[in-house]
C-alpha cells in the first residue's frame, strides 16, 4: 500500500497532523480561483499561494498553531533566516485536487450542501454557511484526523484522512515550483488604509455583481463618501458608497482622494474570503496596487490571515507617460 | 392474460429500478417478479423480488406454464408515474389495452386531506394578520368535511407483451467463481466517497478547477479491490494525484456449502486468496458514473455482498430482507464487468 512507501524517500522532512480538515479546507477554499498553487513549507507553517496572470495573487498561510502536531525537519537551515528562505521546500500542487481531497472528510454528512457552490451568488448564500455549525461532526468532536506529509524534492505531497472505519490516502503529485515574484506592495508609500467588517465588502461586491460588470473602480477620499465602489459593464453601471464611513469603517486613514480600477472578476474571486473573514484591511499604495488582508477567526480561538493583491488597470489618461508624479497631480486636479 | 395488483412498497419499487437503463424486461409469474435491465453498456441488473415484498392482492393468469407473463417496460415513464404515487394512500397496477395498445395502467389514490392544513380548521390561512378581525372565521361543519377529498390519478404506460420464445435466449451472465467476497460498508458512505473520487478525477484530468467535462467517453475508472481479510479498497489515479480509501474490519462471509456443488471449499479461489494473505487483492476497474448509479440502491438499506472476480467482473448481491420477517427471497443482482487497464 502506498501509505508505507516512505522507505523510498527516507524520513519525511515535513509532517503535520490536524484535527480539522474542514478548517484547512475553508481557508484554502478562499484562493480556489487558480488550478494550481505554490506550497512553501517553513518552520512556522505552510504557505499556499495562487496567482492569475501575474495581476492577482492570493496567499493563505496555515500557521503551525492550526495543527495539533507540526514537525518540520528542514534539510539544512542556515543560521541567518534571510538566506535560507530560498532553500525552503517549495513546490506546486493541483489546488482543485487538494481541495477535493480535504472535502472527502465528512463526505457522508450533508453532501448536498457542498454541491450548491455554483449558485453561491444567490441571496440565500449570503448566510455565512462556512462558519462553524454547532451540529457538524467537527463541532461534536467526531471527526477524525488529517495528516500531511512531504518527503522531499520529487516526492508527492501526502494527505491521510482517517474517519470512522475508513482511511483515505492521497498523494498529490508535486510540480516544479514556478516562483512568480510577489506583486510588490509599497508599505511606505501607502495611501489608503481602511479596516472594516469583511461582511460589508462581501455585501457590496455581491450587490454589484448582479449586473455582471467587468470593471470595478475603487475610490477612497478623506471626506464623504469616504469609500465608494463603482462597477461598470455592458449592462450599465452601479455604485455603492459607504457614506456613513465614520461608523462603518473601523480604521480609516486616507490622506487624499485615491481612485483605481480593477478587473471586477478578480476582486470577485476574493469573495469567498470576504464571506469567511471577520475583518478586512483594504490598503492601496501609490502605484495603485490593492491589498486585501482578511482576518479569519478559526475554531478554538486564534486567527488566520488570507492575503490578496491586485494590480490595477492602467489609467487611460496616464498611458502616455505613466509616471507616478503625474498620477499624483491628477488627483490634485480632480479634487480642485 | 390478466395481471392486477396493488403496490405496497412504492419507494422500493422505484428505487430498485433506479436509472441504470431505459427499458426493463419484466417477468411475472405465480411466485416471483423479475426485473432485468440489460443496457448497451454498463451494469446489468437482475432483480428477483418476492411477490409479497412489493405487491399485495396479486392476481396473474396466462396461458403459459406457471402463469408467466413477459413484458417490455419503458422505465422513465414508470419512474415518473411512481413518483406521483409516493404520497398515495394506495396504488394499483393493471395490465390492460387502450386503443389496441397494451398498457400498464397505474391507478393512484391520494387523500388530499393529508396535504392540506389539517390543524387549520380554525385559522384561515389566507389571513396572515394574527390580530385581524377574521382570525376565527366561522365555518360550517360541512365545509370541514369537504376537505377530505380523494384524488384519483391514472397513468398509462405503453408496454410490449413479449412471447416466451423471444426472451428464451436471455440468460444471466455466467461469471467464474469469485476470488473475493465481502460485505460492503454503508453504501451511502461508499457512494459519497466514490462520487467524490469521480469528481476529483474529472476536475483534475482536464487541468482546471472548472473541470466538469461533459464527454462521456473518458469518465474516470475507479479501481475497487477487496481482500479476504476484511478490507475494501477504492482508488483512482490521475495525472495530478493518486488517492485511495481503505475500509477495514469488514466481514468476508463464509461460503454456503450448498453452492459449491460438492467441491472442496479449500479449492475455491477465495480460499486461495485468503491464504495469500492481507496484501492479496482482487481488483476490478469500473466506470465511476455507472458505479454511482448502482450505489443509489443504498437508499434501500439492504445488506450488500460484493463478489470480485479479479480483472473480470464485480457482482453485487443486494438482499432486501427488512420488509417482512421470514421473507428474504428478494435479491437484486448487479453484474458489472471490469474495464481493462
Amino acid at each position: 500500500m502506498s501509505t508505507h512507501d516512505d522507505s523510498d524517500h527516507g524520513p519525511p522532512i515535513f509532517k503535520a497532523v490536524s484535527s480539522s480538515a474542514r478548517q484547512l479546507f475553508q481557508l484554502l477554499n478562499c484562493i480556489r480561483f487558480a488550478p494550481k498553487c505554490q506550497v512553501q513549507i517553513s518552520n512556522e507553517g505552510l504557505r499556499f499561494a495562487a496567482e492569475e496572470s501575474r495581476v492577482m495573487q492570493g496567499i493563505v498561510f496555515l500557521d503551525k498553531a492550526l495543527f495539533t502536531t507540526f514537525n518540520c525537519a528542514l534539510p539544512e537551515v542556515a543560521d541567518d533566516e534571510a538566506d535560507s528562505v530560498a532553500d525552503l521546500p517549495n513546490f506546486q500542487v493541483s489546488l482543485s485536487a487538494l481541495l477535493e481531497t480535504l472535502q472527502i472528510f465528512g463526505a457522508t454528512e450533508a453532501p448536498s450542501a457542498r454541491f450548491s457552490r455554483s449558485d453561491a451568488d444567490g441571496y440565500i448564500s449570503n448566510v455565512r454557511r462556512d462558519r462553524p455549525n454547532a451540529f457538524s461532526n467537527q463541532a461534536l468532536g467526531m471527526a477524525g484526523i488529517c495528516r500531511l506529509s512531504y518527503t522531499g524534492l520529487g516526492s508527492p505531497f501526502g494527505i491521510i484522512l482517517e474517519e470512522a472505519g475508513v482511511i483515505t490516502t492521497c498523494n498529490l503529485n508535486t510540480y516544479e515550483p514556478d516562483n512568480p515574484e510577489e506583486i510588490p506592495f509599497q508599505r511606505d508609500e501607502m495611501q489608503v488604509k481602511i479596516i472594516m467588517q469583511a461582511r460589508w465588502l462581501f455585501d457590496a461586491i455581491s450587490e454589484l455583481s448582479s449586473t455582471s460588470p467587468n470593471r470595478l473602480d475603487i475610490t477612497a477620499s478623506p471626506t464623504v463618501p469616504y469609500l465608494s465602489l463603482a462597477a461598470t459593464g455592458h449592462l450599465g453601471s452601479a455604485s455603492m458608497e459607504f457614506g456613513k464611513g465614520r461608523e462603518l469603517l473601523e480604521t480609516f486613514s486616507v490622506a487624499e482622494k485615491w481612485t483605481q480600477s480593477y478587473k471586477f472578476e478578480m476582486i470577485k474571486a476574493a469573495s469567498e474570503a470576504m464571506r469567511l473573514a471577520s475583518k478586512v484591511s483594504v490598503r492601496g499604495d501609490e502605484q495603485g496596487v490593492l491589498s486585501l488582508q482578511f482576518m479569519v477567526e478559526v475554531e478554538g480561538g486564534g486567527v488566520s490571515f488570507v492575503d490578496f493583491r491586485f494590480v490595477p488597470y492602467l489609467r487611460e489618461d496616464d498611458e502616455d507617460d505613466g509616471s507616478e508624479e503625474n498620477i499624483g497631480s491628477d488627483y490634485g486636479n480632480i479634487e480642485d | 392474460m390478466r395481471f392486477k395488483t396493488s403496490i405496497r412498497n412504492i419507494q422500493t419499487f422505484s428505487t430498485s429500478l433506479s436509472t441504470l437503463g431505459k427499458v426493463a424486461w419484466v417477468r411475472l409469474d405465480d411466485d416471483s417478479v423479475r426485473f432485468t435491465i440489460i443496457p448497451e453498456t454498463g451494469t446489468q441488473v437482475w432483480a428477483s423480488l418476492s411477490i409479497e415484498s412489493i405487491f399485495e392482492d396479486y392476481t396473474i393468469q396466462s396461458a403459459a406454464p406457471n402463469n408467466t407473463i413477459n413484458l417490455e417496460l419503458p422505465l422513465p415513464p414508470l419512474h415518473r408515474a411512481l413518483k406521483s404515487a409516493i404520497n398515495a394512500t394506495s396504488a394499483s397496477i393493471r395490465l390492460t389495452k387502450k386503443d389496441g395498445v397494451p398498457v400498464l395502467s397505474l391507478t393512484i389514490i391520494t387523500n388530499t386531506v393529508s396535504s392540506g392544513n389539517s390543524a387549520g380548521g380554525f385559522l384561515n390561512p389566507a389571513n396572515a394578520d394574527p390580530f385581524g378581525d377574521n382570525v376565527f372565521r366561522e365555518e360550517s361543519l360541512d365545509a370541514n368535511m369537504g376537505r377530505e377529498r380523494e384524488a384519483i390519478v391514472t397513468q398509462d404506460i405503453p408496454i410490449r407483451v413479449l412471447t416466451a420464445d423471444s426472451v428464451e435466449g436471455i440468460h444471466e451472465p455466467r461469471v467464474r467463481e469469485p476470488d473475493a467476497h465481502i460485505v460492503l460498508p454503508s453504501l451511502i458512505q461508499l457512494k459519497a466517497i466514490s462520487d467524490r473520487f469521480t469528481k476529483l478525477a474529472m476536475a483534475t484530468s482536464y487541468g482546471g478547477a472548472r473541470g466538469g467535462a461533459s464527454s462521456t467517453a473518458s469518465v474516470p475508472k475507479l479501481e475497487l479491490a477487496a481482500n479476504m481479510h476484511g478490507s475494501l479498497k477504492l482508488s483512482i489515479s490521475t495525472d495530478s494525484l493518486n488517492i485511495s480509501s481503505v475500509w477495514s474490519g469488514l466481514n468476508n462471509p463464509e461460503l454456503d456449502p450448498r453452492q459449491l456443488d460438492g467441491e472442496n471449499p479449500e479449492n475455491h479461489p477465495s480460499a486461495k486468496l485468503k491464504a495469500a494473505g492481507q496484501d492479496a487483492w482482487s481488483t476490478v476497474r469500473i466506470d465511476g458514473r455507472d458505479w454511482g448509479k448502482v450505489l443509489s440502491v443504498g437508499r434501500l438499506g439492504g445488506r450488500v455482498i460484493a463478489c470480485f472476480a479479479d480483472e473480470h467482473a464485480l457482482i453485487l448481491y443486494v438482499y432486501l430482507s427488512n420488509f417482512n420477517d421470514g421473507v428474504d427471497d428478494s435479491v437484486l443482482t448487479y453484474y458489472i464487468s471490469s474495464f481493462s487497464v
